[in-house]
């Protein structure tokens, strides 16, 4: 008589890859893209910069604020520098799940988009819309199904190409508060990429994935950030839809919003989560080396990182990592493009844990990922 | 690595060797005693096995396990109505067997093979010679001598796959899904074994069968683990 006991496999992040579209655009770059150089709005936008600590980011636009790539082409290029990391080509994955807040076009799937332009043979896809939280949950489901066995390799991305919606023309003769602008001069564009196994690579260390945890707030809080919508109240006649294009975008309805009142309250929801996944045993401030934490900008960070102290009194800014003064916020990419960086300056070591988190302020979303350092399996014994 | 040996019922063909059960618990001390010497077993019990060992297991195994269930249904035809139980049994078998291959060809997609690979493959010599020579028995007038090489094949479903499945699961962390084909043999041949036994202790087997029951088994046997270390020759 089989006892079956249910066995799983393993998930480990075998290759890293990124993509930042064009050169590198500074403070003083941004309005030749983004416009919005009248001095109410350039006023407004020195004090958000020095808000979020932003020095540098990336947009697929030329200095005319000309769209030079599609959302698509970046999630493609970080997947193939996460591929050559790895060693491996587009034939050899059997999954691929993709994550964006918006892809280029409204149907088909973002992965049905992506997997067309990659190539490769037959696979399955997912497309994990959201906003910043969906790059978790992609790789979630990638994990996921590694685990069952179901597929030996997945590759996982997030990519954003929010800079087309923050230009002028969106914002003209549209009533733009704190509620816009503060989104428009802190997103920006670029994508990174995972591959997962379920074998750890065979000659250099890898991230073993020990858990991925995602919990959704929304039955308790309103609409924060959003896009498409005639304020926070769903309801017919309040979305794009449900109303003319023209009427639509005279509304505003296609301007990214963020409703800036609540995102205290994000941040505490936050460590309330990460909190309790101390208190069920999933984290041990003891055998915790690093944070990888998302956020949008650095008046959270400092929240997020005093939270965490809270709990976990050795935490300092040598275990703490996030590449957004630099990289800039690119929402579900941001995780992976953090992660990458961290990884492939070497800042981890075997034997170590690494804590992702990434809270989602579209409706109270947070996602975490624990991940343990492990050297590449020993070689000794195996066949000749 | 255990040996496990059959008791022998009362009833059964005996002759100065022994019963027909202790003569094939002889040939499965002497299986083990090869199986102990074939290196991915080694390996395997050592626990220094690689998943490529896996991948090439598989893909040995696949290329004469597809052979399995034509021999048995060859071995049917061949019996005459005076062996009407043992084409029963024979047809029941081929038909419970004939989609096995087809577990063990997922559980090879599942650590990262590739299904066009795999179906072009060829046998090693070993699966060559252990195909081979089941198909000439199978050929022959009422082939009574395959209970032996039942005996032997599905004794390795039932006592040792699932084991080697655990094994390979815990050294190389494989999901259930990836150890398909080596779980569910213990199961399967477990059902087989029980049934085979019932035959082989039956009247159908006399003197003159049971000797070339023995005899095939001590064939299968040595086929078998040829087979196992002959990989990719």
């Amino acid at each position: 008589m089989v006892v079956s006991m249910g066995s799983t496999a393993t998930a480990y992040l075998t290759g890293f890859g990124r993509y930042l579209p064009g050169e590198p655009v500074d403070n003083d770059g941004i309005a030749s893209r983004l416009g919005g150089d009248d001095p109410v709005t350039e006023r407004i936008r020195r004090r958000i910069l020095d808000a979020n600590g932003i020095r540098q980011r990336h947009y697929a636009l030329d200095e005319h604020g000309e769209p030079t790539e599609l959302n698509e082409e970046l999630a493609v290029k970080a997947l193939r520098a996460a591929f050559d990391d790895r060693g491996i080509d587009a034939a050899d994955v059997r999954m691929l799940a993709c994550a964006t807040t918006m892809g280029d076009v409204l149907v088909p799937g973002f992965a049905s988009m992506v997997h067309g332009r990659l190539g490769g043979g037959p696979m399955q896809l997912l497309s994990a819309s959201g906003v910043c939280a969906s790059g978790l949950a992609a790789l979630d489901a990638a994990v996921s199904k590694v685990r069952l066995g179901d597929h030996p390799l997945v590759a996982v991305v997030g990519s954003e190409l929010s800079s087309r919606s923050l230009r002028q023309r969106r914002f003209d003769d549209i009533r733009a508060g704190m509620d816009s602008h503060f989104l428009r001069w802190m997103l920006s564009d670029g994508a990174g990429a995972v591959v997962v196994e379920f074998q750890p690579h065979p000659s250099k260390p890898s991230l073993r994935v020990d858990w991925v945890r995602q919990v959704s707030l929304a039955h308790e809080h309103d609409v924060c950030m959003r896009a498409g919508m005639d304020g926070i109240e769903p309801g017919v006649g309040h979305t794009w839809q449900d109303v003319g294009v023209a009427e639509a975008e005279a509304g505003g309805m296609f301007v990214l919003r963020q409703d800036v009142t609540v995102l205290d309250e994000l941040a505490e929801a936050g460590i309330e989560q990460f909190e309790q996944l101390v208190d069920i045993g999933l984290v041990d401030v003891h055998h915790l080396d690093h944070v990888v934490c998302h956020y949008s900008t650095n008046a959270f960070r400092d929240a997020a990182f005093d939270g965490l102290r809270r709990r976990i009194p050795s935490l300092d800014t040598e275990k703490w990592y996030s590449n957004l003064e630099t990289r800039g916020n690119t929402g579900s990419a941001s995780i992976f493009i953090a992660l990458e960086e961290a990884w492939s300056t070497g800042r981890f070591r075997p034997g170590e844990t690494i804590l992702l988190a990434v809270p989602e302020s579209g409706r109270f979303s947070f996602a975490f990922a624990h991940l343990t350092v492990v050297a590449p399996p020993d070689q000794q014994g195996a066949p000749t | 690595m255990t040996t496990d040996t059959t008791t022998a019922p009362t009833g059964m063909p005996s002759t100065d060797e022994g019963t027909l059960f202790e003569r094939l618990a002889e040939v499965w001390v002497e299986l083990e005693e090869h199986l102990a010497r074939v290196p991915v077993l080694i390996r395997l019990d050592d626990g220094t096995v690689t998943i490529d060992d896996y991948r090439r297991l598989l893909f040995n195994l696949r290329q004469q396990v597809v052979d399995g269930s034509p021999w048995i249904s060859r071995a049917a035809s061949n019996f005459d109505i005076e062996h009407f139980e043992l084409r029963a049994a024979a047809i029941r078998h081929a038909e419970e067997e004939h989609r096995d291959y087809l577990m063990l060809e997922r559980d090879y997609v599942a650590i990262g093979g590739s299904l066009a690979e795999l179906r072009a493959g060829r046998k090693n010599i070993g699966s060559e010679a252990l195909s081979g020579y089941m198909f000439h028995y199978a050929d022959q007038p009422n082939p009574v001598g395959l209970l032996g090489a039942m005996f032997i094949i599905e004794g390795l479903g039932a006592r040792r796959a699932a084991g080697w499945a655990g094994r390979f699961q815990e050294v190389l962390g494989l999901a259930d899904s990836q150890v398909h084909f080596m779980q569910y043999h213990q199961e399967a041949d477990s059902e087989h074994t029980g049934a085979l036994e019932a035959i082989l202790t039956s009247e159908m087997i006399d003197d003159a069968a049971a000797d070339e029951i023995v005899r095939c088994a001590q064939v299968v046997a040595r086929l078998y683990a040829l087979q196992l270390e002959e990989l990719d020759s």
